[in-house]
This record gives C-alpha cells, sequence and structure tokens, in this order.
C-alpha cells in the first residue's frame, strides 16, 4: 500500500509544483518507489520541472477517459530509477476529472508504488479537492506572508472535512508544514512573516523550510529537481524534508541569517 | 451593473427567513393567573423580558373564546410583545386578526419543551441538531477554528479551545470563549441576549459583537491589541476590558 501525499497550499505561486517534484524525487533518491502525479489539468507545468515535457503522449485524463492505459501514461524519470510521473492534460480542464477516475486511478497505482505524490492546483475547486480527497498525509506550502498563511490556513480546515478519511471518520489526514522562500534577511527587516507567526496561526508540525534561492528558479528553468542540486541551500533544505517525512529526526537549517565571521567582517566579503 | 440599479430603485425586498421565537404556550386562558406568573418571572429573570417578541401559543386551551386582548396587554405590562397567535379556534383567529397579530395553524408535531415551568418561560427553538459535545445547548470546539470555518452554538455558550484564525467565524446564542487568539470573527448573544459576552485570551478579532452591537478591529483601540479581554455589553456599548 502506497503513501498518499497531496501537495497544496491554496494559494498560487508559492511553489506546490517545486516542491512536489523535488520531495517526490527526494523520495525515490532515498530508494521508495515513487510516482508524482499532476492534478493542473489545463495548467500543466510539473513536466517542465521534471524535464519531461517531450516525452509526454498520455496523460491523466486519457486515462480516467479510457483512451490509454495506466503504464502508457506514465513516464519513467531520466535521472532516478524508482520515479514515475503521472502527467496532466494540457487542453482539456478540471472538470475532465471524475472522483471515480481518481479512485481508480490511485488505486492502481497504490499496488506499485511506496509513495504517491499528488501536485494540486492552486485554488480550493474542484481540482484541489479532488488532488487531497484521497491523501493520507498533506504537506501545505506556505510562503511567509499573510495572504498565503490564510489560504494555507483555509485548506487546512478543507482537509479536515473534504477527505476521504474525513468523512468516513478515520483518523485524519496528517498535516505537514512546508515554508518555502523564506529569506531570513528579509524576515529580520519586518519584510517577511517570522517562522514562529506562521506556525501559530497554522498550529500544525513543520515539515521543512526552504530558503528563498536562486538554486530553485534555475532548477525549474533547466528541468531538474532542485533536490539533485545538492550544493545549493535549497536543495539541502529538500533533502533534510524529505529526511523528516520519513520519520527521521533532522535539525531545522537556514532559518537564520548567516552570522558573519570575524574575517568576513574585518574584509568585508562573505555572503549577504 | 444594472443589477445594482435595479436594487437601488427597490423600496424592498422579501427574504425568507427562520428567526428564534418565544413560545408561550397557554395553559390558562385567565389573565389574572397569567399576571401572577409572569411577575414571579419577571423578578427571577429581568433580562428575558426586554421587549420578546413571543407567540402565544393557545393550542392546549380548548375554549373557543379567549380574553384575547386582556391577555396581550399582561403581556405588554410585562416587557413581552405578543406578535402572533398559534392554534385555536376561528374566533381566536379572527380576535388575533383584529388585535393586528398574525395567527399560526396549529403545530403537528409537539414542540419540545427545553425548560420546564417553574424555572423559566417555555422557550422553542429553532430545529436544529444538537451539535456535538453539547453541553446543556452549549459546545465545545477542540482545535483550531480556520479561515473559512464557522462554529456555532445556537443555544447556548461556545468554548474553543484553541485559536480562533482570521477568515473563521464563530458564533453563539450565550458567550463565546476563545483559549487562544481570537484573530476572526466573534459574535455573542445572536438571539439578542444583551448579558452575553465574549473571552479570549489574545485579542486581534476582525470582528465583536455582542447582541447586534458590535466593533471591527478598526475600532477597536490598539493597546488592548493581542491582550486577554472580556467584551461586555454596557448601555448598548461594547466595552472591552483587559484582563490582565
Amino acid at each position: 500500500m502506497a503513501k498518499i501525499i497531496v501537495v497544496t497550499s491554496g494559494k498560487g505561486g508559492v511553489g506546490k509544483t517545486t516542491s512536489a517534484a523535488a520531495i517526490a524525487t527526494g523520495l525515490a533518491l532515498r530508494g521508495k518507489k515513487t510516482v508524482v502525479i499532476d492534478f493542473d489539468v489545463g495548467l500543466r507545468n510539473l513536466d517542465l520541472i521534471m524535464g519531461c515535457e517531450r516525452r509526454v503522449v498520455y496523460d491523466l485524463v486519457n486515462v480516467i477517459q479510457g483512451e490509454a492505459g495506466l503504464n502508457q501514461a506514465l513516464i519513467r524519470d531520466k535521472r532516478v530509477d524508482n520515479l514515475h510521473i503521472l502527467p496532466a492534460s494540457q487542453t482539456r480542464d478540471k472538470d475532465a476529472l471524475t472522483q471515480e477516475g481518481v479512485e481508480k486511478i490511485l488505486e492502481t497505482l497504490t499496488k506499485d508504488f511506496d509513495y504517491i505524490v499528488c501536485d494540486s492546483p492552486a485554488g480550493i475547486e474542484r481540482g484541489a479537492q479532488l488532488a487531497m480527497y484521497y491523501a493520507d498525509e498533506a504537506v501545505v506550502v506556505t510562503n511567509p506572508e499573510v495572504s498565503s498563511v490564510r489560504d494555507s490556513d483555509r485548506i487546512l480546515g478543507l482537509l479536515a472535512s473534504k477527505t476521504r478519511r474525513a468523512e468516513n471518520g478515520q483518523e485524519p489526514v496528517k498535516e505537514h508544514l512546508l515554508i518555502t522562500r523564506y529569506n531570513p534577511a528579509r524576515v529580520d527587516h519586518g519584510d517577511m512573516l517570522n517562522l514562529d507567526d506562521i506556525q501559530e496561526i497554522l498550529a500544525i508540525d513543520l515539515l521543512g523550510l526552504i530558503p528563498e534561492s536562486e538554486a530553485v528558479l534555475r532548477a525549474s528553468n533547466q528541468g531538474i529537481p532542485v533536490t539533485h542540486d545538492n550544493d545549493s541551500d535549497a536543495g539541502q533544505a529538500y533533502t533534510d524534508t524529505v529526511s523528516r517525512l520519513l520519520g527521521e529526526k533532522v535539525p531545522l537549517r537556514f532559518h537564520e541569517t548567516q552570522k558573519k565571521g570575524l574575517l568576513s567582517r574585518m574584509f568585508g566579503g562573505g555572503r549577504r | 451593473m444594472s443589477l445594482n440599479v435595479d436594487r437601488a430603485s427597490m423600496a424592498f425586498s422579501f427574504k425568507g427567513g427562520m428567526l428564534p421565537m418565544t413560545v408561550m404556550e397557554l395553559t390558562s386562558a385567565d389573565p389574572e393567573r397569567i399576571r401572577e406568573q409572569l411577575a414571579g418571572k419577571l423578578s427571577q429573570a429581568p433580562a428575558f423580558f426586554q421587549h420578546t417578541p413571543v407567540v402565544l401559543s393557545v393550542e392546549k386551551l380548548d375554549e373557543p373564546h379567549l380574553a384575547l386582548e386582556r391577555i396581550c396587554a399582561v403581556c405588554r405590562a410585562h416587557k413581552l410583545l405578543p406578535v402572533a397567535v398559534r392554534g385555536g379556534s376561528d374566533p381566536v383567529k379572527q380576535s388575533a386578526w383584529a388585535l393586528g397579530l398574525g395567527w399560526f395553524p396549529p403545530q403537528e408535531i409537539k414542540p419540545r419543551v427545553l425548560e420546564s415551568v417553574g424555572n423559566e418561560a417555555p422557550v422553542e427553538r429553532v430545529a436544529d441538531e444538537a451539535p456535538p459535545a453539547a453541553i446543556k445547548g452549549g459546545r465545545i470546539h477542540r482545535g483550531t477554528v480556520r479561515s473559512g470555518q464557522q462554529v456555532s452554538a445556537p443555544e447556548g455558550d461556545l468554548v474553543v479551545v484553541g485559536s480562533v484564525n482570521a477568515g473563521a467565524e464563530v458564533l453563539a446564542a450565550g458567550s463565546v470563549h476563545v483559549y487562544g487568539a481570537l484573530r476572526g470573527r466573534a459574535l455573542a448573544g445572536i438571539h439578542g441576549d444583551h448579558d452575553a459576552g465574549i473571552f479570549c485570551r489574545e485579542l486581534h478579532a476582525e470582528l465583536l459583537s455582542v447582541a447586534g452591537n458590535y466593533k471591527r478591529l478598526e475600532d477597536i483601540d490598539p493597546q488592548l491589541l493581542g491582550r486577554s479581554v472580556e467584551v461586555q455589553l454596557s448601555d448598548d456599548q461594547l466595552t472591552i476590558v483587559s484582563l490582565t
């Protein structure tokens, strides 16, 4: 039985797809057989981030409508053996998704995989609700700004009521907070909400904190999930995040401004 | 835009609504006995008698003719406002209309008597499913009330063990108690109970309302923000008092 993890946020542009790709990659690198599904029908992006856009033949909607088999639509990742991608359709809209269709696909995948990562579209409508409906765990991606925190709060309310687990009265969906685009210097300046404020409002466990980093944009444009970039702060932060998702205790990094060492203070060098 | 123009030209619009209404179930048609009992109640619960609208139910009376005018006068003298009559014979219906009161047909199902005679006036509330963890009509909610969620206690006090986040709404017929930060909207005394209050550990509320008297975040003294407070109504004014 695979664990179904939804990556969601409510607000758009906070880094859901980047995080879904990075987490799925990280899980696969740790030897877990993983599939990542793009639920953003009509605004397909995951294939670009994963660098497999030229290999898409069939998609999620084709499978739901019986036009292709699941195995025909699954794309094997070039870099990691255990990783598969199920792309969304770019030419359809979210109404093409049906609850029964999604359930059937997840049921089939759950037999072959250890982890199913669902990349949710923004918003709280049909696409987002279907992406979260069957989830066992949820990674709520939040930026350190008030609108993002409020939307995440809304999503957490939906996770507690509009999921299969909630409707069947099972153990609730396990909620994790993933803060992305965190810039400690700007937090110190008061431009961004700080970690404690976000955690106080959302009141869920912190899974990870991804610093604002050039590496993320670079990775997106190259189509290589940032987890592969082990030299970068963001890459390392995602690796930590995956370890915590697997139940390991890893200390938090990148949440404080780098203290300048004596030498760099004297010579004015070092990272800013 | 055309829709707005239309609305502006209309003097009114009809809206369906379910309002909570106190039903005064008469078991005697004698105005003197009613007066005696009301006088006793007035001293027990003066807050209840504040021009409270009531429906006079005469279903349990077997009298074709009622001294309806005198009964109404007794009620008004005790600050109860009869607005309608329920049940009774045709002459009762006619005299209700003559007095400017509405008339409702008798109820088919037996009304729930929530309070026994001798405590307070029998009150019937809008049918509502009993909320989970109900204690004497009140409700305890554990956990954060999140943006977009609404938690209500339509018959008593609401206790939230957790925070109420921005964009969330908590309502109660009685008081609202929040053992956490109150960042959303809190409405106490939604049926008009002026004695209800709002209590919270940390005040950042978007809106505070007691019995329809409200304050927005903007109207709240900034010095009180973040404090543990009690919100009460005095002389139809919301007063916020720091508890620390």
